[in-house]
């Protein structure tokens, strides 16, 4: 009999391979496998990343993805509290680390685990892609946490003040609404719907399976196809969302008042998808502006006294994103003189671009996460997650080779065409005295 | 093969000791390190001179200013951070293999040489003082700061002051204070040096002999050993913090034990065991079964360095569920405290505290950060392969007694801030 080839296994199509990182999909049920063998440590990271998010909710249902999440944990068929084998006790027992995220386009389910208990963990997650328990006599206590998850984050100002720049900057498209949802929708969504939205899109086919970590592939490859093999494939095409955001034909500014004692200031400028070329260069102006004491943003805010952090954020996204700055002023500060700051700076990159030394630096800084990205099986995983949020695993195998090749020119050019008034959505969080202590 | 096989212990210069252990990554070195010169050698009457210490080890050496330094580093993708703890100043790094020398040269320079500018200095007091500002609409540190200052008098190492006096200490730190805290305490004597990842323990070594063979040896020894010495009585405090959609809520009371005492594992692992994770009692019952709390545990604490710690339960609450979070917690806390745990509860939570150390140390930051707290607590490497041995030979007798040794629900100390339903 002629050897096997070394990418070839039962039940699975090899795909393709990228920075070690090779691709399967099972021909039972289009599942997708991404695994890497590394045996630093004796431990494993499984994943199973849902291509479904906060994007693909409507009015009245907002937050269901993550309050769905929150049900995967309430038990399925074969782990449940019934049977003495619940999710979380299965799993912590073992000393596994478990949890489960929900972001714009994707939600996460991950054990991080001694490599001995890694078929527990597949068994886990094959059970609960298709036999989750989602009941209403769950739901009732699982939404009182939610919403006390979605009351901390009011808490906070920044988190109160980007909810407000999202809901601001994007009025079609479901980007408009945060990942943990309208409180009503939190408090009022019938398990019905929730039911609808797991059946909708939990399937084999709408998920990706990413293993990394102290494994032997074709055993893990075997135990993948046991358990998740027993899936069919959806009989339904899985919907897309098709909204778009219509053109933003004029800066928008907010203010939120509340008592507190920090002033914030974010601006934000819409950024196309994230797997447009433009990304990479608007990826390394971001860290020009605020990465590091030596960027602009800390030479000319922080070192000036008048803030106590800057930072910004551009994450790709599936759908457009933006590039927001926020400031965290000091006492004294106020929010105009920050945000002229931040504008004039802007504009600064539109006429003279950035200098050379600064988008070496900035690529050295990206370099060196790059390299910390593979630091441990969960970061792997981790970073595939986002990858796969945004629809390619090898934005994360190929995003430094496309980052080398960023030139200065490349960075003015899209600051002209991104950060520009008209696209702007501008917000400050304007702390109010406390009327019961004056 | 035993981790502590893996870890290679050296003594490059006298008062100075290195952990270094090689991984699988590639390119990578994480590094960390302490010695003493926290808060508790500062000035009894002004706790931020050491804080004020540390943060200004970044901001100019003799021969660099600040931005000098900041470019070394960002050129190369390199991070080196510094803090102060309440016994230790520590700093903490990271860096492509290629450029560790670059970044251990520079690390010597600046704790060796700090030029403490007086412009540098006004601005970070005034950055501090925005962030404790801040921090007085932090519903959990005002909680936690009253629970703390509830349990401990306020010389205790554990006890917290409050932001007001917070704010006033920065305020009064002089540079001619920190230059004198300086030159009694940093220095070589208890110092220790972590590294993990793609690293030679050999070149490491003689890059700290190198750059650190001038520095002075300090005699800063830790003389807290206070233990036993804060009896708990019931009280409960409310703090009002207006506009906060949850509360944050503290109960608990000072244990008399150190990390040290024979007591100490048998009682953290009770602990553990009532609301260490998302499958402990608490977090099974307020938030799963009940719905009452987003988030809620229970652990030990300040029971370092001969300091006699503490337990706490802490739990979020929307203000309309709060008192029904309060007694549902208090049910638990009762229930446990008079039925004790049961042998499933002890034998899952072994194989849970066994686990999760073996995963920890799936990076390097995990493995820098075992490694240098051990050697904080100067306990050798051998130690970090006996730790799963003492939680495994843990009795049900054992742990069942030391909740009723040590704790007393009748007498704890409740303390919640948010803004409370009228």
């Amino acid at each position: 009999m002629p050897p096997k080839k070394a990418n070839t296994f039962d039940g699975f199509r090899f795909i393709k391979k990228s920075g070690g990182i090779e691709e399967y999909k099972l021909d039972q049920n289009g599942l997708t496998v991404l695994t890497l063998e590394d045996h630093t440590a004796p431990v494993v990271t499984f994943m199973v990343t849902y291509h479904v998010g906060s994007r693909n909710e409507a009015i009245g249902n907002t937050g269901s993805t993550h309050l769905l999440e929150h049900m995967m944990f309430k038990g399925s068929r074969n782990f449940n509290k019934e049977k003495g084998t619940a999710i979380w006790n299965e799993l912590q027992n073992i000393g596994a680390q478990i949890n489960a995220t929900t972001w714009n386009d994707r939600t996460n389910y991950f054990e991080v685990v001694p490599s001995k208990h890694i078929e527990r963990a597949i068994a886990i997650e094959a059970d609960r892609m298709r036999f989750a328990f989602l009941n209403d006599e769950d739901r009732q206590p699982e939404m009182t946490v939610v919403r006390n998850e979605f009351e901390r984050g009011e808490n906070s100002p920044f988190d109160v003040l980007d909810k407000n720049i999202w809901a601001t900057a994007y009025q079609a498209h479901p980007y408009h609404h945060s990942t943990i949802g309208w409180r009503s929708d939190i408090e009022n969504i019938p398990t019905k719907k929730l039911q609808e939205f797991y059946n909708t899109y939990y399937w084999p086919n709408n998920a990706t399976v990413t293993v990394i970590g102290d494994i032997k592939k074709s055993k893990t490859l075997k135990l993948i196809n046991k358990y998740f093999g027993e899936h069919p494939e959806s009989a339904h095409k899985i919907p897309e969302m098709y909204t778009e955001e219509p053109k933003q034909e004029g800066p928008r500014r907010i203010t939120v008042k509340r008592t507190g004692k920090t002033g914030v200031v974010g601006i934000g400028h819409k950024t196309p998808r994230g797997l447009h070329e433009d990304n990479y260069a608007l990826q390394l102006l971001g860290k020009v502006l605020t990465d590091g004491k030596t960027s602009r943003f800390n030479k000319q805010i922080i070192d000036k006294g008048l803030a106590t952090s800057v930072f910004m954020y551009d994450f790709p996204f599936r759908d457009n994103g933006m590039f927001i700055s926020y400031i965290f002023l000091t006492p004294e500060t106020g929010h105009r003189t920050v945000e002229d700051i931040v504008l004039k700076e802007y504009n600064n990159i539109i006429k003279k671009g950035i200098k050379k030394e600064e988008l070496r630096r900035a690529i050295a800084q990206t370099r060196a996460s790059a390299a910390f990205s593979r630091d441990g099986s969960y970061a792997v995983a981790s970073a595939l997650n986002e990858a796969l949020a945004i629809g390619d695993w090898t934005y994360y195998t190929t995003f430094m080779d496309r980052i080398k090749r960023i030139s200065t020119k490349e960075i003015k050019r899209v600051a002209e065409k991104y950060l520009i008034e008209d696209s702007s959505t501008t917000g400050w969080f304007v702390p109010q005295k406390d009327q019961a202590t004056q | 093969m035993k981790f502590s096989k893996q870890v290679v212990t050296s003594t490059p210069l006298e008062g100075m000791t290195t952990h270094i252990v090689s991984t699988g990554v590639k390119d990578v070195v994480t590094f960390a390190g302490s010695f003493l010169g926290g808060a508790q050698f500062g000035p009894t009457s002004n706790q931020k001179v050491s804080v004020l210490m540390a943060a200004m080890l970044d901001k100019g050496t003799q021969s660099k200013n600040k931005h000098e330094i900041s470019n070394l580093l960002e050129d190369v993708g390199a991070e080196i951070s510094f803090s102060s703890t309440r016994h230790h100043v520590q700093f903490a790094g990271s860096c492509l293999k290629k450029d560790l020398e670059i970044v251990i040269k520079l690390l010597g320079e600046q704790l060796q040489s700090p030029s403490l500018p007086n412009e540098e200095l006004v601005i970070l007091k005034n950055r501090m003082i925005g962030v404790l500002e801040q921090s007085k609409e932090d519903t959990k540190k005002q909680a936690l700061i009253g629970f703390l200052s509830s349990l401990y008098p306020e010389k205790h190492p554990n006890h917290r002051i409050t932001i007001e006096k917070a704010i006033e200490q920065t305020k009064k730190v002089s540079k001619k204070e920190l230059k004198s805290f300086y030159k009694k305490h940093y220095g070589l004597g208890q110092f220790n040096f972590v590294a993990a990842g793609d690293v030679n323990s050999g070149h490491i070594n003689d890059l700290l002999e190198n750059r650190f063979n001038r520095w002075e040896q300090k005699k800063t020894t830790i003389n807290d050993l206070l233990l036993g010495g804060h009896p708990s009585k019931a009280n409960e405090k409310r703090i009002n913090i207006t506009d906060k959609m949850s509360l944050d809520m503290y109960i608990g009371q000072a244990v008399g034990i150190d990390r040290d005492h024979e007591d100490y594992y048998a009682l953290m692992m009770g602990i553990y065991i009532l609301g260490g994770n998302f499958s402990a009692r608490l977090m099974q019952t307020v938030r799963d079964e009940q719905g009452l709390t987003y988030g809620i545990g229970s652990s030990m604490a300040g029971t370092s360095f001969g300091c006699d710690g503490y337990w706490n339960t802490w739990g979020t609450f929307s203000p309309n569920l709060f008192e029904k979070g309060k007694k549902a917690t208090m049910d638990q806390i009762i229930k446990w405290y008079n039925g004790g745990i049961d042998s499933n509860e002890l034998e899952a939570k072994k194989t849970t505290i066994t686990g999760s150390y073996q995963v920890g140390m799936d990076t390097t930051g995990g493995v820098v950060a075992l490694l240098l707290s051990n050697a904080e607590r100067g306990r050798g490497v051998a130690y970090l392969d006996q730790y799963p041995e003492k939680i495994t030979r843990l009795s049900l007798d054992q742990v069942n007694r030391a909740i009723k040794q040590y704790i007393d629900p009748k007498k704890l100390t409740l303390v919640s801030a948010g803004s409370f339903k009228q």
